[in-house]
């Protein structure tokens, strides 16, 4: 638990000796500590971080935070409002059986779609483990979009969507469409679509997408050996430099080098099972293939153990 | 001065006033000259001249070009001009009508010269035999591609004037289908022009997939017909050109990789959703669909020229993105 209160540009309290001294935070014991002389600046500060920590598996019933959520500060403006708990004591209840204070709804009514895609942002995220800083980063993209209003008319979930890609691209471990599309309920039309109106909105760009981007992600699901991994790496780096494959996507290129490494080493995978794996059909597969298997001899790194060599490797 | 009032100019559309009609009269494509657009009623209206030797007016020419040309390069793309097509085709004419009278030719009071010529085609006397090229120097360091785009969809609209049942087109008309569950307009086509057209009961229709802007004109006027021989009052009333659609190919492969990094703001390049590079030109305002092999599609221009002034923008930066393997 960290004691944020980053508020460095009000000059709340400074050291009286060393008024240019970062204060360091004690947050065991509330303290402000100034780093030169030691003196104790403040104390007592407030911690603004979560009482308790919440688990997931816990029960809701026995959720012992008095002071509700952590502060959200960055993303849905203000987060000031009310709740009213469920009653315990039988005079929490009227005569007719209901509860009286029922007013446990209304929280931020004017950022309510906003927190919904949070929860839908993070539901999507984890369900193909992404970590925290992609998620933040997808956040405060949808936090600008949703101020800027351009995108109004769209779903909010293919925004979001269309940011959570984004956040994977900006954060240089992209992720393919389909693979969006399948955490999604969202078609891969309607986030490309958004994607496009997103960057166009908050006027940025992206790197374009590599090869060598997938290859890890691929050959883990697949299990594939290290070795093997980083032959695919080099023989789809080496077909994009040899201009083998023109105007292929870089996924089905990456696809066939995959192929090829594997059916050469001792852990061979069907066409059907890469397909599989990266949402790619094994037709695609194959003519990304044909198009390498020419110069398969030079596209290999020199210090491959060949399982199967060159010449027996499958001609699709 | 009576002799003036023999040459009558032949009835051809400039677009440099008449923007948004686009019809260019019969255009002979393949002809990638541009030059200046001489204005329509410069010929009728005498213009007074020092003397009538031949080689002054030209020197006369020469100064008034010049000084066009400094202003052309102070106001850069303020207008880059249209079809020069229909400048060479009026011109063309004016060489006809100049044998006969065998006068001195006509000034060129191109007010509104803002094309660059192109090199190595300007002749110092307009003879009848080569085409009017003006006399100015080229802007350098551009050449011309040599390549002209071609139009391959032309969509119109045109408004017949008059409240139309579609029913009783899409059961008395052939080669129509109607079917109002789908679509609220009765398709029909044409073989010759081969078009297709969508005719809706406000009495609006649009005409598609004719390849140039007078036979898109002509398949609307014929469709037109065939609604007015099935008894409805049709009109033809503010027929536009919409959308034109060209293409061509620069024959060399290109690196859309780097196309995509030197001009972001303009480019957007997607290779899991579209194969292409999409490049977004502010002006014109074209959209451009390049492919590694080197075609190139241009489309959203509401005139001929706009397709040709584009790929003439796209053709340099193109070149600098060759694939060199």
């Amino acid at each position: 638990m960290a004691s944020t209160s980053r508020l460095d540009a009000l000059p709340r309290v400074t050291c009286p000796n060393h008024p240019d001294a970062i204060l360091v935070e004690d947050y065991r014991a509330g303290d402000m500590i100034c780093p030169e002389c030691g003196l104790v600046v403040g104390d007592r500060v407030i911690d603004v971080g979560s009482e308790w920590r919440t688990f997931s598996n816990d029960k809701a019933t026995k959720d012992p935070s008095r002071v509700g959520d952590s502060q959200n500060p960055l993303l849905s403006d203000g987060d000031l409002s009310t709740m009213i708990g469920k009653g315990t004591g039988a005079a929490s209840f009227d005569e007719f059986g209901n509860s009286k204070y029922q007013n446990r709804r209304t929280m931020s009514s004017s950022d309510r779609a906003m927190m919904n895609a949070f929860k839908e942002i993070t539901t999507m995220a984890d369900r193909i483990n992404l970590p925290r800083n992609i998620v933040d980063r997808t956040n405060n993209l949808f936090k600008q979009v949703y101020e800027q209003k351009s995108l109004k008319g769209r779903a909010n979930d293919a925004i979001a969507s269309a940011c959570l890609y984004i956040a994977c691209r900006q954060e240089g471990v992209p992720r393919t469409f389909k693979e969006i599309c399948a955490v999604s309920r969202i078609s891969k039309k309607e986030i490309g679509r958004c994607f496009k109106l997103i960057l166009k909105a908050l006027e940025t760009s992206v790197d374009l997408i590599t090869t060598g981007d997938f290859m890890s992600r691929f050959c883990s699901n697949l299990c594939l050996p290290k070795q093997v991994q980083m032959a695919a790496t080099h023989i789809a780096r080496k077909a994009v430099e040899l201009d083998l494959v023109p105007g292929r996507s870089p996924i089905s290129v990456a696809e066939a080098a995959i192929y090829m490494a594997s059916q050469a080493s001792a852990e061979k995978r069907t066409q059907k099972e890469i397909g599989d794996i990266a949402g790619v059909a094994d037709v695609t597969i194959r003519q990304s293939y044909r198009l390498i298997y020419p110069r398969a001899p030079d596209l290999f790194p020199t210090d491959f153990k060949f399982d199967t060599p060159v010449d027996k490797l499958p001609q699709l | 001065m009576h002799w003036r009032r023999k040459w009558q100019p032949t009835p051809v559309f400039l677009p440099g006033e008449s923007q948004g009609q686009g019809s260019l009269g019969a255009m002979t494509p393949g002809i990638p000259i541009f030059s200046p657009m001489m204005p329509y009623g410069t010929g009728l209206t005498p213009q007074p001249i020092q003397n009538t030797n031949s080689l002054s007016i030209l020197e006369e020419q020469q100064r008034q070009q010049q000084q066009q040309q400094q202003q052309q390069q102070q106001q850069q793309q303020q207008q880059q001009q249209q079809a020069a097509v229909a400048a060479v085709q009026q011109s063309t004419s004016q060489q006809a009508t100049q044998g006969p009278s065998g006068q001195t030719p006509q000034l060129f009071h191109s007010q509104t010269l803002t094309t660059a010529p192109l090199p190595g085609t300007t002749p110092l006397y307009p003879s009848p035999m080569t085409p009017m090229t003006p006399i100015t120097p080229a802007t350098p360091a551009s050449e011309s591609s040599g390549i002209v785009p071609q139009l391959q969809n032309i969509v119109s609209t045109v408004n017949l004037g008059c409240k139309l049942d579609l029913k009783t087109i899409a059961l008395r008309a052939r080669n129509a289908e109607y079917n109002p569950k789908r679509f609220a307009a009765v398709i029909m086509r044409i073989r010759e022009p081969r078009t297709t057209a969508l005719i809706f009961s406000s009495g609006k229709m649009v005409c598609t997939g004719a390849k140039s802007e007078e036979q898109s004109r002509l398949a609307a006027r014929k469709y037109a017909r065939v609604v007015q021989k099935l008894g409805f009052p049709a009109k033809f009333l503010d027929f536009k050109i919409q959308n034109m659609v060209g293409s061509c190919d620069v024959k060399f492969p290109i690196r859309l990789e780097g196309l995509v990094l030197t001009h972001q703001q303009f480019s957007s390049y997607e290779p899991e959703l579209f194969p292409g590079l999409i490049y977004r030109m502010i002006k014109p305002r074209i959209v451009l669909l390049i492919f590694v092999s080197g075609k190139v599609v241009l489309t959203g221009a509401k005139v001929r020229a706009e397709i040709y002034e584009a790929f003439e923008n796209i053709y340099p930066i193109l070149k600098g993105f060759r694939k060199t393997t």
